[in-house]
C-alpha cells in the first residue's frame, strides 16, 4: 500500500513538472529590466536587425518592404498604439508593447518573437531593450505628464463566464450599442455602406470581421475582445465603451463576439453525398444541410509575379451533392461587399513588377489598385486537373503547366447581374499563359449576397464529351481547388486569394458482401456461444 | 503491471476480484496508450500537436498487455479458478438469465461492428510521401558551389573601402530611399552610421585614424550585404516564411505545403548553400516527381530576382534563422 501511495506521489510530480513547460505566456515572468542608455543601445541593434526592414531606419512605419503591406507596419512616431490596456488616446504601458511583441499581431506581417515560440525568437531582455529603443521614436514617452501607467484600465470585477445567458445579454447589447453599424448584423464586418474609412496615418482600413478568430489582431478571447471595448483602437474609428457601457454589459459583449466566432473544419476530403432527384437550386435549400462540409484555407496569390498578399478572402466552405447525372458544388465565403461590376481600364498595369530588373513582384495595395467599390466583380473559380493520374500526381495547383492542364469554372458576379450565363468553363496550362474559355459551355452557377456572405452553386453533368473537362466518376478522389477574388479588395486577374489541392469524393453505397461479412460473423459468435451455455449446463439449455 | 498486483487482492468481492482487476488493467495501459502518451508528448515538445500513437504500436501494446495477464492468471491454478469463477457463473445464468442474454447478445455485435468498420470502405486522405530533400534532379556543379557575398574578392573590398572613405556608398534601390531618409535626419553622420553592428561601428572608427585594413573592410562589407539581404527577404520571402524565417508568415496557413521554417534543424543547415540556391532559383515547380511539386508554393524566383539578390537572400536567411549551411564533402583525389 505504501509503495502505491509512493508511486503516486512520484507520478503527480512528473506531471506537475511537465505542466510547467507548458506554453510561454505573453507577460513577462521575470522582473522588467530597467530603462537604461545602454539597454536602448542594445535595443537599437535588434531594432536593426530583425524590425528595421518594415518599421524603417526611422521608426515611421517605412522601411523597403512597409509599402507592400496591408496593414501597414506601425509608424512609431506619433506615438499612437492600436493595443493597449490604458484608456482611449493614451500610451501603452511597456507591459502592452511586450505582450504585442511577444505574441504578434495575428493576420498581419508582424509575427511572435518570443523566443519560447520562435527558436530565434528574442529574450524578455531583448524584448525590453528593443521596447525601450522604439519609445525614443516618439517624445511622448518621456514626457511625464502622458505617463501610461496613471491612465490603466483596471477591470473593478471578475470575468463574467461565457453562456448562453451572457451571450443572449450581449446580443441586445450589440444591437443597443449599434455595434452592426459598422461591424455588420452577424459581425462580418460588412455594416458599412462606403469603402472610405482611413485611419490617423491615412490608410484605408477594413472593418472587422469578428466571426474570423484568425485575423483578429490582438487576440479573441473574451478577455482580449473585452479589453478592446474597453480601450478603443487608437488611431481607427472604434471607440472606447468604458463611458458608454458598463464593465458587466461589455464581459456579456465579449462573450457575444466570442459565439459569433468560426471554429473551421479544414480537413482535405470532402464527401460528396448523393440525392435522389433534382439537384437544389436554391442556396438554402435544406437538402444541403444533408451535405457535409469542409472549410478551406486560402492564401494571396505570391507565387508568381504579379504577387498578391493582400488577398481578402482567407476561407471558404464547400459542400456537395449528387444525383445520376450531375454533381454541383456550393461554396460560401464572406465578403464585406456586394460587388456586380467589373470595369476592364481599371485594372492594374503589372508589366513593371515582371521580369528580374523588376524593383519588385508584389503589388502595392494602395497604389496600383483603386481600393473603391463599384470597380472589379467578386468572382469563385473551382479548379480541377483535366486527367486524373496515378498515384497523387496532379497539375501545379496554381493553374496546372502545358503538360498538366486544369478545367476552371468561373463564377463571375458580373455576368450574373447582366443576366448572362454566370460561370465560365475555361481550361489554362499555366499561371502565365491566358485562360481559354471551353466551345462547350456547360456549367451552370448561380451566386446569392446576404449579409456579408457570398453562397454560390455551381452544376455541372457527372460526364461530358468535352476533351477539356474534368470527368466524374464515383469512389475516385478528384483534386480540386479554389481561386477567390474579392473586387472591393481590388482583385482581378492573379490579384485574388488560392488554395493547395483538395479532394471532392462521391460517396458509393457499402458493398453488399461488407453486410454479408458482418453478418456471418456475428451469427457465428453467436452459434459458438449457444454451444458454449450448453456444454457449461450440460443439457439443461 | 506491477502495481495490479497489488491492486488485485485489496478490496474487490471475493471470488470476481481476478477477473475485474484483469479488465481494468486492460482499460488503463488502452488509456495510456491512447491518451497518456499524446498529453505527455504534447507537454514535453510544447507543441500543439501530440506524437502520433500509429494503430499497429496500439496493437501490438495491446496484445503484449493481453499475453503478460493471460500468463499470469495461468501461472497460478488459484488464479485462474478466481478468474474464470465470473465468467462460468455468467454462462451458467448465476447472474440472472437477462444479464447473460444481454451479455451474450452485446458481445456478437461488437465483433459485427468491428467486421463491419473495418470491410466497409472508409473515406481518408490519399497520402503522398514527400521526399525533403530531393536530388534526383540536383545539378551536380551546385554541390560545390559557395556564396560568393559569405567571403567577398579583395577587388570588391578594396572598391567598398573606397566608398567608405569617399562616403558614397552604392545600395541596392530597394534600401536606398530608406537610407537616404535616415541620412537626411542625420547629415553630420557617416552613411554606413545606421548600421549598429561592431563590424560597421570598428570600420568608422578606423576610417577616422585613416587607415582602413582589408580585413574589416570585408567583415563591414558582409554586413552591408546582410542588411540588404533582410530586406528583400522581408520584402519577398517573409509572406510566407515570416520576418523571423520561422515559417509563420501571414500566407503560411493558407497552403496545405506549410512554407519551411528555416529555424529548425535539418532544414538548411543540413545542405549546402549550392542546394539552397537550387530550391530558391527552381522553386516549388523544378522539384521532382517524389518532391510532389503540385503541393509547393515556393516560387521560381529565377524569372524575378537577380542571381546577386538571391545570394543576398540566402546570406540573410542563414543569418536570421542563426544557422550555417552544410560544408560540402571534400572528395580526395585518387592517386595512381
Amino acid at each position: 500500500m505504501k509503495r502505491v501511495f509512493l508511486s503516486c506521489v512520484l507520478l503527480l510530480t512528473v506531471y506537475c513538472s511537465l505542466l510547467t513547460v507548458a506554453y510561454a505566456g505573453d507577460t513577462p515572468t521575470k522582473p522588467k529590466l530597467p530603462k537604461t542608455p545602454e539597454a536602448i543601445e542594445k535595443g537599437k541593434l535588434t531594432f536593426f536587425k530583425r524590425c528595421s526592414f518594415c518599421h524603417g531606419l526611422l521608426g515611421d512605419g517605412n522601411g523597403p518592404a512597409a509599402q507592400f503591406l496591408s496593414p501597414r507596419p506601425r509608424d512609431f512616431t506619433p506615438g499612437t498604439f492600436k493595443f493597449r490596456t490604458t484608456q482611449s488616446g493614451e500610451l501603452p504601458i511597456d507591459e502592452n508593447l511586450f505582450r504585442t511583441i511577444s505574441r504578434g499581431l495575428k493576420g498581419t506581417a508582424m509575427q511572435a518573437f518570443d523566443n519560447e515560440v520562435i527558436k530565434n525568437g528574442l529574450t524578455e531582455e531583448e524584448r525590453w531593450q528593443v521596447i525601450y529603443y522604439i519609445q525614443t521614436f516618439a517624445q511622448e514617452f518621456s514626457n511625464p505628464e502622458l505617463d501610461p501607467y496613471k491612465k490603466i484600465v483596471t477591470p473593478s470585477m471578475q470575468k463574467i463566464p461565457y453562456s448562453e445567458e451572457s451571450v443572449a445579454k450581449g446580443k441586445e447589447i450589440f444591437e443597443r450599442a449599434k455595434c452592426w453599424e459598422c461591424h455588420g448584423k452577424g459581425g462580418k464586418g460588412d455594416g458599412q455602406k462606403t469603402l472610405d474609412k482611413k485611419d490617423d496615418w491615412g490608410f484605408p482600413i477594413r472593418i472587422r470581421n469578428v466571426t474570423q478568430p484568425w485575423k483578429i489582431k490582438a487576440g479573441s478571447e473574451p478577455e482580449d475582445i473585452f479589453m478592446r471595448f474597453s480601450t478603443g483602437i487608437n488611431g481607427t474609428p472604434m471607440p472606447s465603451f468604458i463611458d458608454t457601457l458598463k464593465e458587466e454589459e461589455r464581459w456579456h459583449l465579449a462573450n457575444f463576439i466570442k459565439s459569433l466566432q468560426k471554429n473551421p473544419r479544414e480537413e482535405q476530403v470532402l464527401k460528396a453525398v448523393p440525392v435522389k432527384g433534382d439537384l437544389p437550386e436554391d442556396v438554402n435549400s435544406p437538402e444541403w444541410q444533408k451535405a457535409s462540409y469542409i472549410d478551406i484555407r486560402l492564401g494571396g496569390s505570391v507565387i508568381a509575379a504579379p504577387r498578391w498578399q493582400n488577398h481578402s478572402v482567407d476561407m471558404a466552405t464547400v459542400r456537395a451533392l449528387y444525383n445520376e447525372n450531375e454533381i454541383a458544388f456550393l461554396i460560401e465565403w464572406d465578403d464585406p461587399f456586394k460587388d456586380v461590376l467589373h470595369k476592364k481600364e481599371m485594372e492594374a498595369d503589372v508589366t513593371p513588377l515582371l521580369g528580374t530588373a523588376s524593383y519588385n513582384s508584389y503589388v502595392n495595395p494602395v497604389k496600383m489598385v483603386p481600393g473603391k467599390l463599384e470597380t472589379f466583380r467578386d468572382s469563385i473559380a473551382l479548379q480541377f486537373p483535366v486527367e486524373l493520374q496515378e498515384g497523387t500526381e496532379k497539375p501545379h495547383f496554381f493553374r496546372g503547366d502545358s503538360s498538366n492542364p486544369v478545367n476552371l469554372w468561373i463564377w463571375k458576379a458580373d455576368l450574373q447581374e447582366e443576366g448572362k450565363p454566370a460561370v465560365e468553363d475555361t481550361n489554362a496550362v499555366g499561371p502565365d499563359e491566358p485562360l481559354e474559355i471551353q466551345a462547350l459551355q456547360d456549367v451552370k452557377g448561380k451566386g446569392v449576397y446576404s449579409g456579408g456572405v457570398w453562397k454560390v452553386i455551381m452544376k455541372r453533368p457527372l460526364l461530358t464529351k468535352d476533351e477539356g473537362d474534368i470527368q466524374f466518376k464515383k469512389g475516385k478522389f478528384i483534386p480540386f481547388s479554389l481561386n477567390v477574388w474579392d473586387g472591393s479588395n481590388g482583385e482581378h486577374g492573379k490579384l485574388m486569394s488560392l488554395s493547395s489541392w483538395h479532394y471532392v469524393i462521391m460517396e458509393t453505397p457499402v458493398p453488399s458482401k461488407v453486410y454479408l461479412y458482418t453478418f456471418l460473423g456475428i451469427i457465428g459468435l453467436g452459434f459458438g456461444e449457444v454451444l458454449l451455455v450448453r456444454k457449461i449446463n450440460g443439457t439443461k439449455v | 503491471m506491477n502495481k495490479e498486483k497489488k491492486l488485485a487482492p485489496v478490496s474487490f468481492k471475493q471470488g470476481t476480484g481476478q477477473f475485474i482487476s484483469t479488465v481494468i488493467t486492460i482499460i488503463i495501459i488502452y488509456l495510456i496508450v491512447k491518451m497518456g502518451i499524446p498529453f505527455v508528448t504534447r507537454k514535453i515538445t510544447g507543441m500543439g500537436f501530440p506524437f502520433p500513437v500509429p494503430g499497429a504500436l496500439m496493437i501490438i501494446f495491446m496484445v503484449l498487455t493481453t499475453i503478460v495477464m493471460f500468463i499470469y492468471i495461468t501461472s497460478s491454478e488459484v488464479r485462474l479458478q478466481e478468474f474464470l469463477a465470473p465468467i462460468l457463473k455468467l454462462l451458467k445464468g448465476e447472474y440472472g438469465n437477462k444479464t447473460r442474454l444481454i451479455t451474450l447478445t452485446i458481445i456478437p455485435l461488437i465483433f459485427g461492428f468491428n467486421i463491419y468498420s473495418s470491410t466497409a470502405p472508409k473515406v481518408s486522405t490519399p497520402t503522398a510521401l514527400r521526399i525533403q530533400h530531393p536530388s534526383s534532379n540536383f545539378p551536380k556543379a551546385n554541390e560545390t558551389l559557395k556564396n560568393p557575398l559569405r567571403n567577398p574578392a579583395d577587388a570588391d573590398v578594396d572598391k567598398f573601402i573606397e566608398e567608405v572613405k569617399s562616403s558614397h556608398v552604392e545600395f541596392i534601390p530597394q534600401v536606398k530611399e530608406d537610407v537616404e531618409r535616415w541620412k537626411g535626419k542625420n547629415p553630420d553622420s557617416h552613411i554606413l552610421g545606421f548600421i549598429p553592428t561592431e563590424p560597421v561601428q570598428t570600420l568608422l572608427k578606423e576610417l577616422k585614424t585613416g587607415n582602413i585594413s582589408r580585413e574589416r573592410g570585408r567583415a563591414a562589407l558582409i554586413e552591408k550585404y546582410l542588411f540588404e539581404g533582410r530586406a528583400l527577404f522581408a520584402m519577398n520571402c517573409r509572406p510566407c516564411h515570416g520576418d523571423s524565417t520561422a515559417g509563420d508568415g501571414p500566407m503560411a496557413d493558407g497552403f496545405k505545403l506549410r512554407p519551411i521554417n528555416f529555424t529548425d534543424t535539418g532544414t538548411i543547415d543540413t545542405i549546402v548553400e549550392g542546394y539552397t540556391f537550387w530550391r530558391v532559383t527552381e522553386g516549388g515547380r523544378g522539384l521532382p516527381v517524389e518532391a510532389t511539386p503540385w503541393d509547393s508554393a515556393m516560387p521560381v524566383w529565377k524569372t524575378d530576382l537577380p542571381e546577386e539578390y538571391r545570394w543576398r537572400i540566402i546570406l540573410a536567411e542563414y543569418d536570421l534563422a542563426q544557422k550555417g549551411p552544410r560544408e560540402p564533402e571534400k572528395h580526395e583525389e585518387k592517386k595512381y
